[in-house]
């Protein structure tokens, strides 16, 4: 038993803590009356049946004369309070939210895997993590319907060092083989691979993870390469600023030059309209900069990522592969963050046009659901980006789960990502948020009532977690394991090397 | 240095005997071609025949142009590709290297499970060739991820890698559906990367890397590829500079018509009016029709009459393609996919996932019916007897369902 419920209202009942246990922030209890009761505990306080200043004073005695003073009955007299609020009702099998209080003097004793078989493993499961209360976890597997979660949208806010990075490695390395999803991650640091060190390159289904990148890449990677014919001037959009008239420009140089227009600007071919020079030199110089091209005797040189000549399959390529259920790695370390956003805008235009379709054709119920994982999401889903005008992560945080395509937007700071976009993202998974006022924002947004969870999230240690979301019952507290020991269970696949064709000596 | 880069010759393909003899010409005219231009060595980066088992007259033709390349004194080296490689390891290109005709480059050993390639020295100019065959479905993918890339990347001198596979990153979108590798599987720091297997032209100085060429076929292998290229062709590397030479044994000329909302009879009479003056004369003709005709059926154009119109002006050859053609009549019919790749991509994509099959998914289940799609459409050989041939497809299918483990 770890106390005994004495008083209280609803949402903040009190219990008494017994003198030989220990009750922690976050903690899951138990009371059981006619049905059992799971509840939480949000704040800790002391109790004591002497008065404040009699307490004081008995201190000032211990710290100033040093005396050896002893309480009568100590356990009885000082102990700790719990506030608990009241998470579900189970009545036999059925999970109920509560809507009574416990009986006055009701035990609560510690939650045990017995009392948690309710959380049953949903049809296509995404895991993350440990059912977790206060600091220790269970030995039960938290999932999520990776299916319906996905597709409408997850938040993953947290600040540095609480481990964003490793909850989504642990979330994309369980999706990798799994048909129900296609994850795009757009990387900007290159850590999901694991080029150099332990990642999804070494899952077992390695040929369910795809990975493009421009720098060295390692042998099965691809080669980022885009053609620059893939390009239309509402990629653009949200990228970077352009006055109406570049914008103009670049209409009129897409209507006459149609998959050539970019090469058309750059190299300064004739367009209609009445456009000035330096409008049109300023486009170019925009153009050339953002895509690493330049205009040599009438013909473009390509540098980086952007080419005439390759690329040409690249984004019909990872469409494909994403809707083959595939976890596509985009390393966009190298690029500048508009060149990454522009990147992102096109495969993300591309894939939600071809599920619109689908859905037009009644053909999108056979589809994997697509996320596109946003590493500092606010660049792009920012009240200030948004401001400058709409772009394509925007129209898929709005209206994406109709099409099965939803984003999982990581960020510090989610204070700067509208409110209605915020609440359109239905799961959560909190991990430590230090600032209040990223915490306000998401308690403000959360799926779950989190009034009262202000000081549990402030202090949620490395790798605890707090998954709100319209798919579960409750705000489940959950302990995400660290990467490398999750990848443990899933041993290596022993390779069949067929050399067939090779005269072997 | 001086050398000639070809692939995809492809000997033995097309039914129609007029187009199968265009196909061996091309050959012949391509090696006449080599020795006439005294090229060092021969270069054929896969599918020098269009099936492992070619027919008597193919395996002919080439072991007379080989022996006579032997003659000069030109040496052939050659990656077995898609088509002259059978899923059990065979192919004719063993017999003809046995008789000494050519090289197959596609020589190493295994050291530490990583795939060790050996170089073929040429002895005539010091390169250094290796290489790797193709197979049906890139398996070759798993020999490329086995591969020891340093060993050869550490090697000094003039180094030249063949390849029979399409490269992910270079793939043209016309091509998007064929089954790829990524550049990352090639080696780095060779001089000449010789390429096969895709049927597009292509060369590119890449970073890292070298000169990566495809030289695209010797003479066309459908109707689609008549259209794009017109002719076929090789490289020859000369000394640092390469050119493209084309092969033409024939003309071609084109008819694409869009017969959306026309009648036949108008149908006709644009044929008609496109061929008007036109002078023909050993010419291969295609005609493309495509579109919803407004009133009758495709059947009502009458083809007797145009094709012999069109053969009154000398043509070669007349052949049509009428896949995208349909009548409001029949609306309900399906408009064919492109090429057979598509198409049989189309169906399996309707069928799959009808049958439970245990431990396989929807993407391993299209993945399998593919690779037995390309066994079982394998032809009897000449001479072969039944009992061989039946013998020889299941061993092929019994490998793929061992490698998927589904028995």
């Amino acid at each position: 038993m770890k106390g005994q419920i004495l008083s209280g209202e609803f949402g903040k009942i009190i219990i008494r803590q017994k003198s030989d246990e220990n009750i922690e922030l976050g903690e899951l209890l138990v009371t059981e009356d006619k049905n059992k009761m799971i509840l939480q505990v949000y704040d800790l306080i002391y109790g004591s049946q002497l008065s404040q200043q009699n307490l004081e004073l008995i201190s000032g005695l211990k710290l100033e004369e040093n005396t050896d003073l002893e309480f009568l009955d100590k356990e009885l007299r000082n102990y700790n309070l719990a506030l608990l609020k009241p998470m579900i009702t189970l009545q036999g099998d059925s999970v109920k939210l509560t809507k009574t209080l416990p009986k006055v003097f009701s035990e609560v004793r510690e939650v045990t895997k017995q009392d948690l078989k309710f959380l049953s493993k949903p049809k296509n499961p995404l895991f993350v993590g440990k059912l977790r209360s206060g600091s220790k976890f269970l030995d039960v597997d938290i999932f999520l319907d990776g299916e319906k979660a996905f597709s409408h949208h997850i938040l993953i806010p947290a600040t540095t060092g609480r481990g964003k990075s490793n909850l989504t490695s642990c979330m994309l390395w369980d999706s990798v083989g799994k048909d129900y999803c296609g994850i795009l991650v757009l990387d900007p640091h290159d850590e999901y691979y694991g080029r150099n060190k332990i990642g999804l390159k070494d899952h077992p289904d390695k040929n369910k993870v795809v990975y493009y990148t421009t720098e060295n890449p390692p042998t099965g990677a691809k080669t980022l390469k885009i053609n620059l014919k893939s390009f239309k001037p509402h990629h653009f959009d949200g990228v970077f600023y352009l006055t109406d008239a570049q914008k103009d420009a670049m209409i009129a140089y897409y209507k006459r030059y149609r998959e050539e227009w970019i090469e058309a600007v750059v190299t300064e071919k004739e367009v209609k309209g009445d456009f000035f020079e330096s409008t049109l030199a300023v486009l170019k110089r925009k153009l050339s900069s953002l895509l690493n091209i330049d205009s040599v005797e009438g013909k473009i040189s390509c540098k980086g990522v952007f080419d005439t000549q390759a690329g040409e399959s690249t984004l019909k390529d990872v469409v494909g592969e994403l809707e083959d259920s595939k976890v596509v790695i985009i390393d966009t370390s190298s690029f500048s963050g508009q060149a990454e956003l522009l990147i992102g805008s096109l495969i993300s235009t591309n894939i939600l046009g071809r599920y619109k379709n689908y859905k037009a054709k009644g053909e999108l119920k056979d589809k994997p659901v697509i996320s596109i994982v946003l590493e500092e999401a606010p660049r792009v889903l920012g009240k200030k980006v948004l401001e400058s005008g709409s772009n394509i992560f925007e129209t898929i945080a709005r209206e994406g789960r109709k099409f099965r395509v939803g984003l999982t937007a990581i960020t510090q700071l989610p204070s700067l990502i509208p409110r209605e976009i915020l609440a359109n993202i239905n799961t959560k998974i909190i991990l430590g948020v230090e600032m209040a006022p990223e915490r306000q924002a998401i308690i403000e947004s959360a799926s779950q009532d989190l009034s009262s969870d202000n000081r549990n999230i402030a202090s949620l240690d490395t790798g605890e977690a707090i998954i709100t979301s319209n798919f579960t019952k409750f705000a489940i507290p959950v302990k995400i394991p660290l990467f490398e020991d999750f990848i443990k269970h899933d041993s290596k696949k022993e390779m069949k090397n067929d050399f067939t064709g090779v005269k072997l000596e | 240095m001086k050398f000639a880069h070809m692939a995809d010759c492809h000997l033995g393909s097309w039914r129609d005997p007029k187009l199968h003899s265009l196909s061996i010409k091309a050959f012949m005219v391509a090696v006449d071609k080599c020795i006439k231009e005294n090229v060092d060595f021969v270069i054929i980066a896969g599918d020098l025949f269009n099936t492992s088992f070619p027919s008597f007259d193919s395996l002919n033709i080439a072991t007379k142009k080989l022996k006579q390349l032997k003659d000069e004194g030109i040496q052939v080296y050659v990656v077995p590709g898609s088509h002259d490689f059978s899923p059990s390891g065979k192919t004719m290109l063993d017999v003809l290297e046995n008789a000494g005709l050519m090289i197959n480059v596609v020589k190493g050993e295994i050291i530490n499970n990583k795939l060790n390639l050996k170089f073929t020295l040429d002895n005539k100019t010091g390169a250094k060739i290796t290489g790797m065959l193709g197979r049906r479905g890139a398996l070759e993918k798993s020999s490329y991820e086995q591969l020891n890339k340093e060993s050869l990347e550490n090697k000094k001198g003039f180094k030249i890698f063949i390849f029979h596979s399409a490269i992910t990153e270079f793939k043209p979108s016309e091509l998007d559906v064929i089954v790829s590798n990524p550049l990352s599987f090639l080696p780095k720091g060779f001089d000449y990367y010789a390429g096969g297997h895709v049927h597009t032209v292509m060369e590119r100085k890449q970073e890292g890397y070298g000169l990566i060429v495809y030289p695209g076929p010797l003479f066309p292998n459908s109707f689609k590829e008549i259209e794009d290229l017109g002719t076929g062709g090789f490289y020859i590397y000369d000394s640092g500079d390469i050119r493209f030479e084309p092969i033409k044994i024939v003309d071609t000329f084109h008819i694409d018509i869009g017969c959306e909302n026309k009648t036949p009879e108008r149908v006709r009479e644009e044929i008609f009016e496109k061929i008007k003056g036109k002078d023909l004369k050993n010419t291969l003709v295609t005609l493309r029709l495509d579109g919803v005709l407004e009133t009758g059926k495709p059947s009502d154009i009458n083809f007797k009459e145009i094709f012999d119109k069109i053969y009154e002006k000398s043509a070669y050859f007349v052949m049509k393609n009428t896949n995208k053609l349909a009548s409001k009549e029949f609306k309900e019919v399906k408009l064919q996919k492109e090429s057979i790749d598509e198409l049989e991509s189309s169906l399996i994509n309707e069928h799959v996932g009808q049958i439970k099959i245990e431990n396989m998914n929807i993407n391993k289940e299209k993945e399998l019916t593919k690779k037995l799609i390309n066994i079982l459409s394998a032809e009897k050989n000449e001479g072969e007897t039944n009992t061989d041939f039946e013998k020889r497809v299941k061993q092929d299918v019994f490998k793929i369902l061992e490698e998927e483990k589904t028995i």
